[in-house]
């Protein structure tokens, strides 16, 4: 099954014994149908609404909504349209948020990352948009995590922005096992080993994956992480971890300057005594800014090789 | 476009049969004059720490709306916003309290005066960022709609925000998906130092109406009864057209300045936009203009002014005893 038809059904199961939801977002029950991510939904007495082009007016809405106790969600095409509702992500969230509405609010932009867009579209700033006004924000990749942010997120009241790969969304579903899963879904870890922790953030867990398969085959036993929430949390579990491999891998593809990973990078350097380290990052170049592929460049047996060394 | 104002002689039949309903919005708006003088008076003083922008001169859309708005409606306001909270609420001390950013404020101290709204008025959401409250109150039409209310939405804004492109994606929501609503556009010809002129071309609101296809209505004058008319219209028309009625109020923010900089070294004028009003002068009866840019001065036209000035006095002095 395609990744795009598992969230499909998923958001499917979750929205149709939901009263009074409004479904919305431009081309939602239309055409293709946001590449089938949003094909066939049904609500309860609720609506589905083929909105207008008016990104910004179209998140108020979402928040007037929720003044009325009605919950919504918003899907988007590209995460870089949510630009445009900046001042409702801030400065109606701040008010909306303090009367504790019994309501829910999502917001599900698609991040395009399937490269050659050019200059624009390709945003994927997910953990600026949290940054901006403390927003729960959850990216997911995989079977598992995808089902256990939908389940637990989509409807739940408060408001939250959700989001995934358009890369991933046509390829087959990533079906991996997970030993762990935070209670709010914040991380997840596939895996445990005795060698090195790999930390994934925003949609990186692919690289994470076959980097641990290309260390597995070197004789490197590596934990792995995914970091699915673009709030700061607590992450005593991944800090026992990297206590006790002492080395660690940090993968990130986001374009954002200021991103949770920072964050994280400094609990750990106040908390752990590391021996090898190593932070795979997107690199600055004026390039990005033209068509160009969106994937991270990793020389994989480089870095199973670096951390082979004694 | 607007309806024609009463002629004299209509004024006078009207101040014969006036009812006691009709003395109440008299009432009404005097007192919101007096609370918002009272409120300047502590502001000059040095009493708020957050900013406040009174609305003197908006007396008379403020008491329409009030009057107009039924049990399940929502109303949607913008900084300024001191006259509905007021009319809706109908006592300053929860109010002030607020301004004090005082626990038993209207909302706890959390919101200040640009934020400031009153769930149990039907106030539903303030916003101090301009044209932002459109589409949220278009979203809370929509959950009307989505609840099967029969509530009109009314959303108050102004001739800066219309500037902005939200206000257009709203009328074009609330048009598209069919929700009863009443935009109202305070057009004091102001935005902060700025008169309309200096910063942009004239919108023709009523063609902006046209090319949307629903009504526009022009208020001017200050007459109360005359506006109180026309809301009632325009809340019946909006639930009869399942849509938006755009009502443009044509009024002066009273108050001003004047800036003395190299440009104007013989000082430019600027109408009032926050801040306390430094050149205010008290009267009995609480008229700052006389001409029908000031809704006290329309109260004439239906009563004496021996009677304006006891109706002023008994309510100042019940004003004074609730904020001791």
């Amino acid at each position: 099954m395609k990744y795009v038809q598992y969230i499909n059904s998923l958001i499917k199961s979750q929205v149709h014994n939901k009263p009074n939801l409004v479904i919305f977002g431009q081309n939602v029950n239309a055409g293709s149908c946001l590449g089938g991510l949003t094909s066939g939904l049904s609500v309860q007495d609720g609506l589905i609404i083929n909105a207008q082009n008016s990104e910004n007016t179209l998140v108020g809405i979402g928040f007037g909504l929720m003044l009325n106790s009605v919950s919504s969600i918003f899907f988007m095409k590209q995460m870089d349209f949510l630009l445009l509702g900046i001042d409702h992500l801030v400065n109606t969230y701040n008010i909306v948020r303090q009367a504790n509405p019994s309501a829910s609010f999502t917001i599900f932009p698609i991040i395009v990352d399937s490269g050659y867009e050019g200059p624009q579209s390709s945003l994927n700033n997910f953990d600026d948009f949290c940054s901006i006004a403390d927003i729960e924000g959850y990216s997911f990749t995989n079977k598992e995590d995808t089902r256990c942010i939908i389940s637990n997120h989509l409807v739940k009241p408060g408001f939250r922005v959700m989001s995934t790969g358009q890369r991933l969304l046509q390829e087959e579903v990533l079906d991996i096992e997970i030993l762990y899963r935070e209670k709010d879904c914040k991380y997840f870890q596939y895996s445990k080993g005795e060698n090195v922790s790999i930390i994934c953030f925003n949609q990186a867990l692919p690289y994470g994956i076959e980097l641990r398969n290309v260390m597995f085959n070197c004789g490197i036993s590596a934990s792995l992480f995914s970091i699915n929430s673009h709030l700061f949390s607590d992450y005593s579990l991944i800090i026992n971890d990297i206590e006790n491999t002492k080395k660690m891998i940090v993968i990130d593809d986001t374009k954002s300057k200021n991103s949770i990973r920072d964050h994280f990078i400094s609990d750990i350097l106040d908390r752990c005594i590391l021996e090898r380290k190593k932070v795979i990052l997107r690199s600055s170049q004026e390039s990005n800014y033209y068509p160009c592929k969106d994937t991270l460049e990793i020389d994989y047996q480089y870095i199973a090789n670096y951390f082979l060394k004694k | 476009m607007g309806l024609a104002i009463y002629n004299n002689s209509e004024k006078q039949k009207n101040l014969n049969v006036m009812k006691q309903k009709d003395v109440g919005i008299i009432k009404k708006i005097i007192w919101l004059r007096l609370a918002q003088i009272l409120v300047n008076n502590r502001y000059k003083n040095g009493d708020f720490i957050i900013p406040i922008h009174l609305a003197m001169g908006h007396e008379s859309i403020a008491v329409a709306v009030d009057e107009t708005m039924q049990e399940k409606d929502g109303l949607f306001l913008t900084h300024r916003n001191i006259h509905y909270n007021l009319a809706r609420i109908g006592s300053l001390k929860k109010e002030l309290d607020e301004y004090y950013l005082r626990e038993d404020g209207l909302s706890g101290g959390r919101l200040g005066s640009m934020n400031l709204s009153n769930r149990d008025k039907n106030i539903i959401y303030t916003s101090s960022i301009l044209a932002n409250n459109l589409s949220v109150g278009c979203g809370f039409a929509l959950g009307n709609k989505v609840k099967k209310s029969k509530g009109v939405t009314f959303i108050v804004t102004g001739d800066g925000a219309i500037e902005e492109g939200s206000f257009y994606e709203s009328l074009l929501f609330l048009k598209s998906n069919q929700l009863p609503s009443i935009v109202i556009v305070e057009n004091n010809g102001w935005s902060l130092a700025t008169k309309i002129d200096e910063r942009r071309a004239r919108i023709d609101l009523s063609k902006l109406s046209n090319a949307l296809g629903f009504e526009y209505l022009l208020m001017q004058q200050n007459d109360p009864y005359d506006y109180l008319k026309k809301m009632e219209l325009c809340r019946f028309k909006a639930i009869d057209s399942k849509g938006p009625i755009l009502v443009e109020v044509e009024l002066t923010t009273i108050g001003y300045r004047y800036e003395n900089n190299n440009s104007h070294p013989d000082g430019k004028f600027i109408n009032y936009h926050g801040g306390p009003i430094q050149q205010l002068e008290e009267k009995m009866y609480p008229i700052i203009k006389d001409s029908n840019e000031d809704p006290l001065h329309q109260l004439i036209n239906y009563l004496p002014v021996k009677t304006l000035t006891s109706i002023s006095n008994k309510l100042r002095n019940k004003l004074k005893v609730e904020v001791l």
